[in-house]
C-alpha cells in the first residue's frame, strides 16, 4: 500500500495524463510558430508592392495558432491541473483514513501541528510538484528546445549560438540567488514563528503578566523580537529583489547581442528582416521558461521532501490489527488478568506488573493509586489500545486479542480522564454522530449522568453546538458529558477513568448512586484517586508502581491499615 | 460542523465594502515619517517605467531607420550605438528597479516593527474585560498576519500600483506618439482583455476565499480529530468521522475545481487575445504600410506594447483585492488602536511602596456584562494578616472577588478599599506588585523554572531559594538534572498540574505580596502533592493576607475567616468555629463531605 499509493494513482489515470500531455505538446510548439509567421509577414511587407493576399493568409495563420493555443492549453490545464487537484484530495483521504486507524502509540509521539501540516501543507505541496511544477517544467522544455530549434534552423546557427551565450550565466545566477533566497526565507519564517509565539504567549499568561507586572520588560522582549525579523526581512529583500533585476539585464545582453551581430547578418544579406524580428520574438519566448526555472526546482525539491514525510506517516503500521482467527463476539463483562505485565515502548521499567485479578459478570471493581501508579494504564489495555501477550487479559474466558477490535470496543464504554468534547451538537456528542439512538435514550444517559439539567439549560437543548463557537462547558460538564456518552450503548463493560473529578462531592455521590442503578448486573470498572469514588466497588484494588498492593473490600482495606488507609486518612483529616 | 452549500455562502461574511476613512487616516499617520523615502520610490518607479518604455523605440529606430531604410551609419548614431544605449538603458531600469525595491523594503519593515510593537503594547495593557470578549486567535493575527498585510500594502501594494498606472499611461502616450491609428486599432482588443482578466480574475478570487473556508475546515476537522481520536476509536465513530470528512474533503474537491477551470481560460485567453491583437495589427497596417504611411519597425514596437500591456492589468486585478483585503486588516488594527484611550493606566493613581493588606468591599455590584449582576452587594472586611477562605458552588463570584482585588476590572456599585484607599485610586503597578495570584489554571512561560519563578524581574538566589523551600518546589525541582534551570515549556507540559501549582507558589513567594491570592485547584492532583500544596499554603500564609478560594475542606479549617458565597451574594461569613454553630450552609457543607468521605 505504501510507496505505491502515487503510482496506483498515475495508472488509474493513464489515458488522462497522456492525452494532457499530449495537448500540452501540441500547445507549446504551436506557440512557437507564432514568431516565424510575423517574420515571416514582415519580409512580406518590406518590399514596396508587396502582395496583399499574401500577407493576409499570414494574419490568418496567426488567428489560426492563437485558436489553436488557447485550446490546447485549455484542455491540458483542465485534464492535468484537475488531476493534481484529484491527487491532493485522494492523498488526504487516504491519510485521515489511516489517522483515523492509528493507536495511541502513535499519537503520543506526535504533535498535532505536524498532523495537521501533513494533511495541508504537505498534501499541497505534492500537488504543486506534480500539477503546476510537471506542467510548467514540461511545457517550457518544449517551448525552449522548439524556440531554439527554429531559431538554429530557420534564422542562423551563429546568430543563435552568440545570442544564447549568456544563458548558461544567468541560469547559475539565478539557481545560486534562489537558494539563498530561499535560506533567507527560512530565517524569516522562523522569526515570525518567535514573534507571533511571543504574541500568543502573552495573550494566554496575559493575567500572570498583569498580576506580576510584567508588561514593560515584556514589551521590551517583544521589540527585540520585532526588529529581528525586521532584519531579516532587510536581509531577505536585498537579495530576493536583485534577483529580478540580474535577470532582466542578462536578458538585455542577450537582446543587444542580436541587436548587434543580428542587424549585421540582415545588412550582409544572411539573414532576412523578417528573420530577424522572427528571432526576437523567440528571444521574448524562451525568458518566462527560463526564469521561472529557480520556481521550479525549490517547488520540486519541497514536493519530494513532503512527499517523503507523507511517506513516512503512511507506513506506520497501526499497532492494533485484528488477529485472522479474530471472532466477532461481543464480552458480556467477565474480565480475567492474569500475571499480567506491561511495559511502553522505549521505557525499561514496567507500568504493570504481575496483575492477576478475576471480576465476575456483574460485579464493580474500584482501582485506586496515586499519580502513576499504573491505573490508566491498565484501562487502555482493557480497552486495546496497546498489545499485550496472549493469556494476560481474557474477557468470557477468552483471549483479548482473539476478539475483533471493533465489536471488543463495542461491548465495551470507557471514559477517559480528559473528557473531550467536540465541535458538534449535544446530541452528536452524547450519541456520538451514530443515528441508531432515539431521542429518549440521549435524554436518558444525559439524565443518568445528571447533565440533563444543565443541558435544558442551554438555548438550544441538545441541539446547542458546543465547543468553540459553541457554549463552552465547565469542567464538571464535560465529565458528565462524557459519562452520558458512555452510558448511551449500554456497554457490558463500562470503565470510568477518573472522570469525576472535576465534579463536587454532593454531584459525584448522585452520579455513583444513579450509576448503580443504571448498570445493575453489568461489569463496572472505577478508577480513581479519591476514596469517595470507589469505596461502594464489590472489589477494590490498590495500584502502587504497577503492582497490586492491597486488595479487599472498603471496610476490609480500612482494617488492615495499609496504603489503602493512609490515603484514606490523607483525605479524611479534611473533615476534621 | 459540516457545512452544507447554503451555510457555507452565510458563513464567509461578505468582505465588508467600506473601507473605512479610519483605515485610510491610520495608512496616512503610518506613512507620515516615511514621506521623503516613499516620494524617492516614486521618483525610481518613473524611471524605472521610463526605461522600458524606451526599449521597444529603439529597436523601432534599429529596424526603420537602418535595416529598412538602410541609413548610413555616423558615430553614436548607428545599430552599435542604440545597443549600447539599449544596455545602459536596461542597466538604469534595472538598477533603479532594485534602488526601488531597497527603499520600499525598509519602510515597510520599519513601518511594521513601529506597527507590531505599538499593537503588542496595546494588547499588554487591554484591559481584561476587553481580553475576555476577544478571542486570542483574533489578537495574534492582529499583531502578526494584519500588520504584515498593512506592509504588505506598502511594499508591494501601493508602490506597485503606482508603478503599474504610471506604465500603462506610458504605453499608450507611447502607441499615441508612435501612431494614432494602430493606437486605436489595438485598442479594439485590449477593452476586450481588460474585461476579460477583471472579470475571471474577480470570481478566482471569490472561490479562492471559498476554498480558504474549506480548508480551514479540513483544519480545524483534522485537529478536532486527532485531538479526540482516542475517543473516536473509544466510540467507534471512526466510519462516521471518516464519512464526516468525505463530504468535507468532496465540498473542498469541488471548488478547486472551479479554480483549475477559471485558471484554464484566464492565461491561455489572454495570450490568444495578445496573439489576435497583433493579427489585427497587421491586418489593418497592410494597406498602410504598402501606402507607405507606415513603417515596419513601427508595427513591431506596437507588437511589444501590446504583450507590455497584458501584465500591469492582470496586477491591478490582483492588486485590487489584495488592497480590500489589507484595508480590512488595516481597519482591524485601527478598531484596536482606538482602545488606546481605554487600556490601563499602570502609572496613574497613588503611588504606595507596600500595602498593609486590610481588604475591604462595601455594597460591591458587578457584572461582566450589563447588568448580568455576577456580586450583588457584597460586604466584607479581611483584616491585615487573616487568612480568608471562599467557598460555595461554581458560579457564586469566588474568582470574580479576586479578580476586582487585582484591579482587573471596575465594580459598578460599591466600592473596594485596600488599607481605606480605594482600589481605583492606587497606582494600578503598584497595587498588583503587592498582590500575588496563584490561578487554577497555572500558567507557565517557556523558560527555565527560575526564570518561571523571578519573571525576569531582580531577584536575589537567596530569596529564590527560600521561595523553592518554602513552596515545596524544591521536592521535585532537585530531582532535575539541570535543577532549577530545568526547562519548561508553555502550558508546562511536563509537568504536573500539582508541580505547575507549586511553582506558581514558588512565583508568588518570590514576590513577597502583602496580599495573597490562591484559586485552589481541584481535579488531577495526588495526595501527596495536595500535601505538599497544604504545607506551601501555610508558608505563604504566614504573616500575608491570603485569600483563598477553597474546594477542599482541609484549607478552610485553618482559616480566620470564611465567606460563604451564594448566587452573587454573601450567605455567610465568619470566623469557622461560629459558622458552625450556627447551623448554616458552612455547617451543611461540612457535613455532607464529611458523610461522603467516610462513608459512615
Amino acid at each position: 500500500m505504501k510507496s505505491s499509493i502515487l503510482l496506483r494513482f498515475f495508472k488509474a489515470r493513464r489515458t488522462d495524463y497522456l492525452i494532457g500531455f499530449s495537448f500540452m505538446f501540441a500547445a507549446s510548439f504551436i506557440q512557437t510558430l507564432f514568431p516565424k509567421v510575423l517574420g515571416h509577414a514582415v519580409d512580406l511587407m518590406k518590399v514596396s508592392g508587396f502582395d496583399t493576399r499574401q500577407v493576409q493568409l499570414q494574419v490568418l495563420w496567426m488567428v489560426l495558432i492563437a485558436a489553436g493555443v488557447f485550446t490546447c492549453t485549455f484542455l491540458w490545464r483542465n485534464i492535468i491541473i484537475k488531476s493534481a487537484r484529484n491527487l491532493e484530495c485522494y492523498l488526504r483521504e487516504e491519510l485521515v483514513r489511516h489517522y483515523l486507524k492509528l493507536s495511541p502509540s502513535f499519537y503520543n509521539s506526535r504533535k498535532t501541528g505536524d498532523l495537521i501540516a501533513y494533511a495541508i501543507n504537505d498534501i499541497s505541496a505534492v500537488r504543486m510538484t506534480f500539477g503546476p511544477a510537471t506542467a510548467m517544467s514540461f511545457n517550457g522544455i518544449v517551448i525552449c528546445c522548439s524556440s531554439i530549434y527554429f531559431m538554429f534552423a530557420t534564422v542562423d546557427p551563429r546568430l543563435t549560438l552568440a545570442t544564447l551565450a549568456p544563458l548558461p550565466f544567468i541560469i547559475v545566477i539565478m539557481l545560486f540567488s534562489s537558494r539563498k533566497v530561499q535560506t533567507r526565507f527560512r530565517i524569516v519564517q522562523q522569526q515570525f514563528g518567535a514573534v507571533s509565539g511571543k504574541v500568543q504567549e502573552n495573550i494566554s499568561g496575559i493575567r500572570v503578566i498583569k498580576a506580576y507586572v510584567q508588561e514593560r520588560s515584556e514589551m521590551e522582549r517583544f521589540s527585540g523580537l520585532s526588529s529581528r525579523m525586521k532584519q531579516a526581512n532587510l536581509d531577505l529583500i536585498r537579495v530576493s529583489a536583485a534577483l529580478p533585476a540580474m535577470i532582466e539585464f542578462g536578458f538585455a545582453v542577450c537582446f543587444v547581442i542580436n541587436l548587434v551581430y543580428g542587424s549585421r547578418l540582415v545588412m550582409r544579406g544572411v539573414i532576412s528582416v523578417g528573420d530577424f524580428v522572427a528571432f526576437n520574438g523567440y528571444l521574448s519566448l524562451i525568458i518566462s521558461p527560463i526564469v521561472s526555472i529557480g520556481k521550479i526546482v525549490t517547488t520540486i525539491q519541497r514536493g519530494i521532501a513532503s512527499l517523503g514525510r507523507l511517506y513516512e506517516v503512511l507506513r506506520v503500521e497501526p499497532d492494533i490489527k485484528d488477529t485472522p482467527q479474530a471472532v466477532e463476539v461481543q464480552p458480556e463483562g467477565e474480565v480475567r488478568l492474569r500475571n499480567l505485565t506491561f511495559c511502553y515502548d522505549g521505557s525499561d521499567t514496567p507500568a504493570l506488573r504481575n496483575l492477576s485479578l478475576s471480576l465476575p459478570k456483574g460485579h464493580s471493581l474500584g482501582i485506586i493509586g496515586r499519580t502513576g501508579s499504573g491505573k490508566s494504564t491498565l484501562a487502555s489495555l482493557l480497552f486495546r489500545f496497546y498489545n499485550v501477550e496472549p493469556g494476560q487479559i481474557s474477557l468470557d474466558g477468552r483471549d483479548i486479542n482473539d476478539y475483533r477490535v471493533e465489536t471488543l470496543r463495542g461491548g465495551m464504554g470507557y471514559v477517559p480522564q480528559d473528557s473531550f468534547v467536540f465541535a458538534a451538537t449535544v446530541k452528536d456528542n452524547i450519541a456520538f454522530f451514530k443515528d441508531g439512538y432515539s431521542e429518549a435514550e440521549v435524554r436518558q444517559a444525559a439524565e443518568s449522568a445528571l447533565i440533563a439539567d444543565s443541558i435544558s439549560e442551554f438555548p438550544d437543548g441538545y441541539d446547542t453546538l458546543l465547543g468553540e463557537r459553541g457554549v463552552n462547558l465547565s469542567g464538571g460538564q464535560k465529565q458528565r458529558l462524557a459519562i452520558a456518552r458512555a452510558l448511551i450503548s449500554d456497554p457490558a463493560i463500562l470503565i470510568l477513568d477518573d472522570a469525576l473529578s472535576a465534579v463536587d462531592s454532593v454531584t459525584e455521590g448522585q452520579i455513583l448512586a444513579n450509576l448503580r442503578q443504571v448498570r445493575a448486573g453489568k461489569t463496572n470498572i472505577l478508577i480513581s484517586h479519591r476514596i469517595s469514588s470507589i469505596k461502594e466497588a464489590d472489589e477494590i484494588i490498590v495500584l502502587d508502581k504497577g503492582v497490586i498492593a492491597e486488595r479487599g473490600t472498603h471496610e476490609q482495606l480500612l482494617t488492615k491499615g495499609g496504603l489503602y488507609f493512609d490515603i484514606y486518612t490523607e483525605q479524611h483529616e479534611d473533615g476534621h | 460542523m459540516i457545512s452544507t452549500r447554503n451555510s457555507m455562502k452565510t458563513a464567509i461574511s461578505p468582505r465588508p465594502k467600506k473601507s473605512g476613512s479610519g483605515a485610510v487616516k491610520l495608512l496616512l499617520r503610518l506613512s507620515a515619517p516615511y514621506t521623503f523615502q516613499l516620494i524617492l520610490a516614486c521618483v525610481c518607479v518613473v524611471i524605472v517605467n521610463a526605461a522600458f518604455l524606451v526599449q521597444p523605440l529603439l529597436l523601432q529606430r534599429v529596424i526603420d531607420h537602418f535595416l529598412i531604410g538602410g541609413a548610413a551609419e555616423h558615430g553614436l548614431d548607428s545599430i552599435l550605438g542604440l545597443a549600447l544605449l539599449y544596455l545602459l538603458v536596461t542597466a538604469a531600469g534595472s538598477g533603479f528597479a532594485y534602488l526601488q525595491a531597497l527603499i520600499v523594503g525598509k519602510v515597510g519593515q520599519s513601518l511594521i516593527h513601529d506597527l507590531r510593537v505599538r499593537v503588542f503594547g496595546i494588547i499588554e495593557r487591554l484591559p481584561l474585560s476587553f481580553l475576555d470578549r476577544t478571542s486570542s486567535g483574533r489578537l495574534i493575527t492582529r499583531a502578526t498576519n494584519d500588520t504584515a498585510e498593512v506592509s504588505d500594502l506598502y511594499t508591494d501594494v501601493i508602490i506597485s500600483l503606482v508603478k503599474d498606472v504610471l506604465l500603462l499611461i506610458g504605453i499608450i502616450y507611447a502607441m499615441l506618439m508612435l501612431s494614432p491609428q494602430l493606437t486605436l486599432v489595438s485598442f479594439t482588443v485590449i477593452p476586450v482583455i481588460v474585461f476579460l482578466v477583471w472579470f475571471i480574475k474577480n470570481k478566482i478570487k471569490k472561490n479562492f476565499f471559498h476554498m480558504k473556508h474549506y480548508i480551514g475546515q479540513i483544519n480545524g476537522f483534522i485537529a478536532e480529530s486527532v485531538a479526540g481520536m482516542r475517543v473516536i476509536q473509544i466510540f467507534r465513530a471512526e466510519k462516521e468521522k471518516e464519512e464526516q470528512f468525505l463530504k468535507l474533503n468532496g465540498d473542498y474537491f469541488r471548488t478547486t475545481l472551479i479554480q483549475v477551470r477559471l485558471n484554464s481560460i484566464l492565461k491561455p485567453a489572454s495570450d490568444m487575445f495578445q496573439s489576435l491583437a497583433i493579427a489585427i495589427l497587421v491586418w489593418f497596417s497592410i494597406g498602410q504600410i504598402s501606402g507607405g504611411m507606415l513603417q515596419i519597425g513601427v508595427l513591431y514596437a506596437f507588437t511589444t506594447y501590446i504583450r507590455q500591456f497584458f501584465a500591469p492589468i492582470s496586477d491591478l486585478a490582483d492588486k485590487y483585492t489584495s488592497i480590500q483585503s489589507a484595508l480590512v486588516s488595516t481597519e482591524r488594527i485601527d478598531e484596536l488602536i482606538r482602545e488606546e484611550e481605554r487600556l490601563e493606566q499602570p502609572e496613574s493613581g497613588i503611588a504606595v511602596e507596600r500595602l498593609d493588606g486590610t481588604i475591604e468591599f462595601r455594597h460591591v455590584w458587578f457584572a461582566y456584562k450589563d447588568t448580568d449582576w455576577v456580586l450583588k452587594d457584597v460586604s466584607f472586611v479581611i483584616r491585615k494578616g487573616q487568612t480568608a477562605a471562599f467557598i460555595g458552588e461554581t458560579g457564586a463570584g469566588k474568582t470574580t472577588i479576586i479578580s476586582l482585588i487585582n484591579g482587573f476590572y471596575q465594580v459598578q456599585k460599591g466600592e473596594i478599599l485596600i488599607d481605606g484607599v480605594n482600589v481605583n485610586d492606587i497606582r494600578l503597578d503598584d497595587l498588583r506588585r503587592n498582590i500575588s495570584v496563584v490561578l487554577q489554571d497555572v500558567f507557565l512561560f517557556s523558560g527555565t523554572i527560575r526564570e518561571n519563578i523571578t519573571l525576569g524581574d531582580e531577584i536575589t538566589e537567596g530569596t529564590v531559594q527560600e521561595a523553592l523551600r518554602a513552596s515545596c518546589a524544591i521536592e521535585f525541582v532537585q530531582d532535575y538534572p539541570a535543577g532549577i534551570n530545568e526547562p519548561v515549556t508553555e502550558r508546562g507540559a511536563t509537568l504536573s498540574a500539582g508541580q505547575r501549582q507549586l511553582i506558581s507558589f514558588a512565583r508568588a513567594i518570590a514576590h513577597d505580596p502583602a496580599i495573597f491570592v490562591l484559586d485552589e485547584a481541584t481535579a488531577n492532583i495526588d495526595t501527596r502533592t495536595e500535601k505538599l500544596i497544604q504545607q506551601a499554603i501555610d508558608n505563604v500564609a504566614r504573616g500575608r493576607t491570603t485569600l483563598i478560594i477553597a474546594h477542599r475542606l482541609s484549607t478552610i479549617a485553618g482559616a480566620d475567616l470564611i465567606i460563604a458565597m451564594k448566587n452573587g451574594r454573601v450567605a455567610e461569613s465568619g470566623p469557622p468555629r461560629r459558622l458552625l454553630e450556627r447551623e448554616g450552609y458552612y455547617a451543611r457543607l461540612l457535613r455532607e463531605s464529611r458523610a461522603h468521605v467516610a462513608g459512615s
